[in-house]
């Protein structure tokens, strides 16, 4: 197998993570992902491509997110992109992000695993997300001025 | 001080979508927003912000079970041959099927230019003439058409308006000798066999020497269902024409005689 390949796995059991937050269910879905693709694959029908692993494990993660206990919708409102904002993430630990990220309505939460998961080009994350620009670009927008008014909830400037 | 960049409202919708690596960028309407963008202070603020929350994502742990777990053997299918997706993509089909429209025309055209052939003017305006006359308007004389050649020089005082040995041994229902638009004399030939008609008339010629232009073998024309082969000789142009196609009077003029 490819080196390329093999980080590409390894990139798609992060974007479970971010869309569920729990390291066991993003490895369940990240096994359960790679078994229907070795049995397409022993069927002669092998995925086309990567984003194929992506499509699927997203909709077993969407699935296996409204199984699971739903984020309590809190309104933060909307922050204005700070200057500081990089020192503010370099605080957080990657779970904390990672629940941040679950806890988005989908298409938002795809949207923002796969865009910082920084795997895929434009057009492929149009592609997995079966979203336009301009709403893809809304959810973007939206996401990280919401981020940045919880980074300044959780990080005050003061504190920084 | 450099003036603030003004930004579409497109690109200002797009650059909420620029990629934290370049090589990511792989449409061309979101390349031109964030080359226009990327002067700006708000888009610098926006990928510091964004390459932060992205090397936070690269420190998510990856499970030792995951690492030993990922199959050594490949999942993925070969990548289909980039012909098969470039000819799959709208723009080469459709430039290639205006290329392909382009040479078939080139082709066409080409071909049309190698055929024709000094005289082929009057030749078709003659076609014309043979497909509208009857045989009533001629003077009968029944002879072989080898022999009208010595009747046109010695009565109408036409040099070399031969009939060719290909068609000499034919025979004749009657022939007239008539001035075309342009006042050229022409001589026409009726026979018996398939109601085939014949033309002599003078050749094309040069307008400033007034050479003869003179061409080689056998050339065809047609128009509206009529056919004829056309030879030159002795700066005489010869046409024998028929109700048919070349194949009809193909035979005709692939067989030699002396």
């Amino acid at each position: 197998m490819a080196e390329e390949e093999k980080q590409d796995l390894l990139q798609l059991y992060r974007f479970c993570f971010l869309m569920l937050a729990d390291a066991a269910k993003a490895q369940e879905i990240f096994h359960a992902t790679l078994r229907e693709a070795a049995q397409l694959a022993a069927d002669g029908e092998p995925p086309r491509d990567k984003l194929w692993f992506f499509r699927n494990a997203r909709w077993r993660c969407l699935e296996a997110g409204e199984q699971g206990l739903q984020a309590e919708d809190v309104d933060l409102g909307l922050g204005e992109l700070a200057d500081w904002a990089p020192a503010q993430i370099g605080k957080l630990e990657s779970e904390q992000f990672a629940i941040w990220i679950s806890a988005a309505p989908d298409p938002q939460r795809t949207a923002l695993a796969l865009f910082y998961l920084d795997e895929l080009s434009f057009r492929d994350l149009l592609s997995v997300t079966e979203l336009k620009p301009p709403e893809l670009a809304r959810l973007l927008g939206n996401g990280r001025r919401e981020f940045q008014a919880w980074l300044d909830a959780t990080f005050p400037m003061a504190k920084v | 001080m450099s003036a603030p960049v003004q930004l579409s409202r497109r690109d200002k919708i797009l650059i909420h979508c620029g990629p934290i690596r370049e090589e990511h960028v792989d449409d061309r309407a979101l390349r031109t927003a964030l080359h226009h963008a990327r002067k700006t202070d708000v888009f610098a603020i926006q990928q510091n912000f964004d390459k932060a929350a992205a090397a936070l994502v690269q420190t998510i742990p990856i499970p030792k079970e995951i690492i030993e777990w990922v199959p050594t053997e490949t999942f993925i299918a070969p990548t289909r041959r980039p012909w098969k997706r470039y000819a799959q993509n709208p723009a080469f089909l459709a430039t290639g099927i205006a290329v392909l429209v382009i040479a078939i025309v080139g082709i066409f055209q080409l071909v049309d230019r190698l055929n024709r052939f000094p005289g082929e003017p009057i030749a078709l305006r003659l076609l014309t003439t043979a497909s509208s006359n009857k045989s009533v308007m001629l003077d009968p004389v029944k002879t072989d058409a080898g022999a009208l050649g010595d009747f046109f020089f010695m009565k109408h005082r036409l040099a070399h308006y031969d009939v060719p040995p290909e068609f000499a041994d034919l025979k004749t229902l009657g022939c007239r000798v008539f001035d075309d638009e342009e006042g050229q004399r022409v001589a026409q030939v009726w026979v018996v066999e398939k109601k085939m008609q014949f033309f002599m008339f003078p050749a094309e010629r040069d307008p400033r020497t007034g050479a003869v232009k003179h061409f080689n073998g056998w050339r065809y024309v047609d128009q509206d269902r009529w056919t004829g082969a056309v030879k030159e000789e002795n700066g005489v142009c010869f046409m024998a024409a028929l109700r048919g196609s070349e194949n009809d009077l193909a035979p005709y003029v692939s067989k030699k005689k002396e």
